[in-house]
């Protein structure tokens, strides 16, 4: 492959990633709008449905399918109604019984749950793991990483261009893109979109006016944890592999691409989502994988330091 | 009265851990009681460190691991005879905790002005990078062998080694002791009551002419420099520097439980949530898994039955519950109980 | 002389102008007043005064100088330094694998003497054989990085709360931001920290100057309590206080700093006459000590009491300065605020 076809693939490659980590970021910035809370547990709770994913590749026997036949449409679209419900109803049971009597304590006390939970989700994914069930290996090793099925082919779609653009890339645009026009609609034209962003900006106002303010914020993190869940499903059919250690490092990826685009700004979480893919994708190509993780939260950091609005957010004022 | 009992815990516990050894050489068969407990000593001063930042200053310190990485990899390359530098116990542990310092300023410098949330993913990432960088830079670090053997220390001639644990039970008890009675001065002066007074309140504290920023990187750098002395003497211990993985997340997240358990910024509630948590960790799980396999209720095909597999939940859940139910630690500061219990009538402790 | 003066400040949020071309001058030892409807732009004001919020226009001058960090060569000095390290740094990161191997480990025969010498010269030679792409280039960058981050900071710390107060600029707050959970006495030590010469030696291993220092505020910090006639509570923690006892410490604490100017945020909020009585008194004795006081307060006896001079705001606009008298009788202020006697 010539120069400037690596670099198309690259491109490709890291956009296909970045919208994954883009859905993660969707799901963190969410919440972090709407209660200034950083969910630690969001990047297992992506873990989760990954592993919920597989279960249900397992309970429909998608796993002896071939790739291509038509049943692996249905269970793609099985996968994708029931992963998102999980983990939303997961992510909104974490606000009802471990946050949300913290909402009015000191800072520490929600991130210190979070991390709690962080951890609750990550041992449940390592016993996940070692449920006797064949596509989990029967059992045996339940913490090394499972094989996710190949259900979307690698079969390129450029017909025989030595730049790739795979039956997977496009599944992950034909799935995410619609839904952040989805959600995009969802925030800016209905009530209870509009409901979570008065929330946002001014909680006691919103109260006054008569917003079930809790009810509110629940609904936050259903929608936030859904759209890991959708995230969980897409990875694990591009990937093809999942373990119960990957919730850290995606979320590590996901924060860094909403605080990158802007904290509580949802482009911003896209845009930050695309950017760090992409990133990723040259820092692999050319410089070193090894180096890749140093340079994201290097990243990070430079974008803490020099622009903690991130790119598309605005600057916050105490209020004395 | 509660104050005395507050100030009496962290000297009792000094105080029953320097008798443990002798009570043992009366009773019959001489258990060793002691031996389980230096890894508890270690993670005390690990909790100390983080207490600094965490307990006293309120900020939240997610990678407490790297800075004891860091100690343990100083140390072994600075007394390992693979490389030239060949010092001794006392001038290495000395070097490792101005390395410390150095690397806690350093990392400290560009991020400690972060707000709370933000500054604790960043710390996370520490952890990490310090972790991917150990990893990676293996022909200094020796990757995941790690690098050893360790010689041991000495003092005045002699010489420790591994059969005979109660000299280095003395050697750590000796600097938990130390470090105790520095932060607990700190605690109990101008230093901590600004460090105090950021964690309840930071904008009317700059207010009064306290520079926030200023103390918080204090506050970081010194945990630092306390981390990496654990690390150091975790390196002397295990007469290897261990292997980078031996410092990720997992450690990270048992000190912050040891604070979080065992008290916020109360001294002596760390040396209790350190006892709490690792013994937990050592002695139970290892009593019940070593149970388990006796009956044979252990299957290597069922992972619910390992009592190991179910670690991080039970370290998950302290932290939840304990948010939820007590969040001032078993033993708390005075103070800090009253922060998060704001209805509750309270009596001052003594100034 | 005048202790502060404010020129054409504007303070916007957003699309929000919370004070609007505001110009006020407060001479030496005066008790000024600053009064409005609520939302005029008064706790605003004070609070671009004490650094808490930068001035989107215009200027605040303390002193004659603007109550900020100066950009003296020091600083530059620092800034460079640091881009310096930082430049320095990145090079020797990204070099140091290869350094190590030739300096120390080819150097090296296991347990044998290591001569420093042939490290060193290993060294030079290595840096000196180094293509231009691993050494100036990501020296340029750690220095640019560095240095550009340091500004960053610098630059952004520069108004900061606790550089107007070092420069003698005291306050309370509207709603009272006590350290609850401090003692009385504690909350004044406090206030005295930006002139306690404690360091963390002095403290960690309690050399003399720890105890000295510690008997000496202690000392001072009773004297201030006493002057705010709360010496008996010294032990009390602050949230277990009155309130009028907590706006007092408020006010003992902020005294604790030895301020020139002190801002009062709404003092005798929730005061019966006796107590504002007793306010009063306060506040002449602070200006007879040489301090002087600006003072946003609503509780009109207590304004028409003691100021020598009074500002009103209105929606964020001055638009009356005076004596008691004038302003009284201003037919603006009648119209937008005044009629309210407590």
């Amino acid at each position: 492959m010539s120069g400037s076809e690596i670099f198309l693939q690259q491109l490709i490659i890291g956009l296909s990633n970045g919208m994954i980590v883009a859905l993660i970021a969707l799901g963190y910035t969410m919440v972090y709008g709407i209660i200034e809370l950083i969910n630690f547990a969001h990047g297992d709770l992506f873990m989760l449905g990954s592993f919920a994913a597989l279960t249900v590749v397992g309970l429909l026997g998608l796993d002896q399918l071939t790739a291509g036949a038509p049943g692996m449409w249905g269970g793609l679209f099985v996968m994708l109604l029931v992963v998102p419900l999980f983990c939303g109803g997961l992510n909104w049971l974490a606000d009802r019984f471990a946050y949300r009597h913290l909402r009015e304590s000191t800072k520490l006390a929600p991130l210190v749950s979070a991390i709690g939970l962080s951890f609750v989700f990550m041992n449940i994914g390592l016993l996940w793991g070692g449920v006797p069930m064949n596509v989990f290996g029967l059992g045996h090793s339940a913490a090394s990483p499972k094989d996710f099925p190949a259900l979307v082919s690698n079969v390129n779609l450029l017909g025989q261009s030595a730049v790739e653009f795979t039956e997977k890339d496009l599944m992950v645009f034909v799935v995410t893109l619609p839904l952040m026009v989805l959600l995009t609609w969802f925030v800016k034209g209905t009530r209870s979109g509009k409901a979570m962003r008065a929330v946002a900006q001014d909680r006691l106002a919103a109260r006054l006016m008569g917003i079930p303010v809790d009810r509110v914020i629940g609904q936050t993190f259903l929608i936030g944890g859904a759209l890991a869940g959708v995230a969980s499903v897409v990875s694990s059919v591009y990937n093809n592999t999942i373990y119960f250690q990957m919730g850290y490092r995606a979320g590590m990826d996901a924060f860094t691409a909403a605080v990158l685009g802007g904290i509580g700004s949802l482009p911003g979480a896209v845009l930050g989502g695309l950017v760090i893919g992409l990133a990723r994708a040259l820092c692999d190509q050319y410089l070193e994988t090894r180096w890749t993780n140093v340079l994201v939260f290097t990243v990070l950091i430079l974008v803490l330091v020099f622009r903690p609005q991130g790119l598309l957010g605005a600057r916050a004022k105490e209020k004395v | 009265m509660p104050a005395p009992r507050r100030i009496l815990f962290h000297w009792s516990f000094l105080i029953v851990a320097a008798l443990i050894p002798l009570i043992e050489l009366v009773l019959p068969g001489h258990p060793r009681i002691g031996d389980l407990l230096r890894p508890i000593f270690i993670m005390a001063m690990l909790g100390l460190g983080l207490n600094i930042l965490t307990g006293f200053t309120g900020q939240l310190n997610l990678g407490v691991a790297a800075f004891m990485a860091v100690g343990a990899y100083s140390y072994a390359i600075l007394t390992c005879d693979i490389y030239p530098f060949r010092l001794g116990f006392w001038s290495a542990t000395a070097l490792t905790v101005l390395v410390g310092l150095t690397v806690g300023l350093f990392l400290g410098l560009p991020t400690i002005r972060l707000r709370g949330d933000y500054l604790a993913i960043v710390t996370l990432g520490f952890g990490e990078i310090v972790e991917d960088v150990l990893k990676n830079l293996d022909s200094i670090t020796k990757g995941t062998q790690g690098i050893n053997p360790l010689p041991g220390p000495s003092w005045f001639g002699y010489h420790f080694h591994a059969e005979t644990y109660q000299p280095w039970y003395y050697l750590f008890l000796g600097f938990l002791a130390v470090l105790v009675l520095l932060n607990r001065n700190l605690q109990r002066s101008r230093v901590g009551r600004a460090w105090i007074s950021i964690r309840e309140d930071e904008l009317a504290s700059s207010c009064m002419g306290v520079n926030p920023m200023k103390m918080k990187l204090l506050a970081f750098a010194l945990g630092a420099a306390q981390c990496s002395l654990a690390g150091a003497l975790w390196a002397s211990y295990l007469g290897s520097s261990g292997e980078p993985g031996n410092y990720d997340f997992q450690v990270s997240i048992i000190a912050l439980c040891i604070v979080i358990v065992g008290g916020m910024g109360n001294v002596g509630g760390v040396l209790l949530g350190a006892l709490v948590i690792m013994g937990f960790n050592s002695i139970v799980l290892e009593t019940v898994t070593n149970f388990l396999k006796a009956h044979q209720l252990i299957s290597s095909s069922n992972v619910f039955t390992a009592p190991g597999n179910w670690k991080y939940m039970l370290y998950g859940l302290a932290l939840i519950l304990m948010m939820r139910f007590r969040p001032e630690g078993l033993l708390p500061s005075r103070q800090f109980k009253a922060e998060v219990h704001p209805n509750e009538p309270h009596s001052p402790p003594t100034s | 002389m005048n202790i502060l003066e404010i020129s054409d400040l504007t303070v916007r949020f957003g699309g929000l102008t919370a004070v609007n071309s505001v110009s006020l001058d407060i001479p030496a030892k005066e008790i000024v007043s600053v009064i409005g409807p609520n939302g005029a732009g008064k706790t605003t004001l004070f609070n671009a005064i004490t650094g808490i919020y930068d001035p989107t226009n215009g200027r605040i001058c303390f002193n004659g100088e603007e109550a900020r960090r100066p950009f003296r060569w020091t600083t530059a000095l620092t800034l460079a330094l640091v881009g310096l390290i930082a430049g320095l740094s990145l090079v020797l990161i990204v070099n140091v694998e290869p350094l190590w191997d030739t300096a120390i480990t080819s150097n090296y025969t296991y347990q044998q003497t290591f001569l420093w010498s042939n490290a060193v010269s290993a060294a030079s030679n290595y840096f000196g054989e180094l293509p231009i792409q691993r050494f100036v280039v990501p020296f340029l960058i750690g220095g640019l990085v560095g240095l550009a981050g340091a500004l960053a900071i610098w630059h952004r710390t520069r108004r900061a709360p606790e550089v107007a107060a070092r420069a003698g600029i005291a306050r309370t707050f509207q709603n009272i931001r006590l350290f609850n959970q401090m003692t009385a006495l504690d909350n004044v030590l406090l206030g005295m920290d930006s002139q306690l010469r404690t360091s963390v030696w002095h403290a960690a291993l309690r050399l003399p100057l720890y105890w000295r220092e510690r008997d000496e505020a202690v000392q001072r910090a009773m004297d201030i309590l006493r002057f705010v006639d709360l010496d008996r509570d010294a032990n009390q923690l602050a949230e277990n206080l009155s309130y009028g006892h907590q706006r007092r410490l408020e006010i003992a604490r902020a005294l604790a700093m030895q301020p020139r100017l002190l801002l009062l945020d709404e003092p005798a909020a929730g005061m019966n006459p006796a107590e504002a009585q007793e306010l009063m008194k306060l506040i002449h004795d602070i200006r007879d000590r040489g301090i002087t006081v600006l003072l946003i307060e609503h509780h009109m006896q207590v304004v028409m009491g003691i100021s020598d001079h009074i500002a009103v705001l209105d929606h964020g606009e001055k638009i009356a300065e005076g004596n008691p008298e004038a302003v009284r009788s201003n037919p603006k202020v009648i119209e937008a605020y005044l009629g309210k006697e407590s």
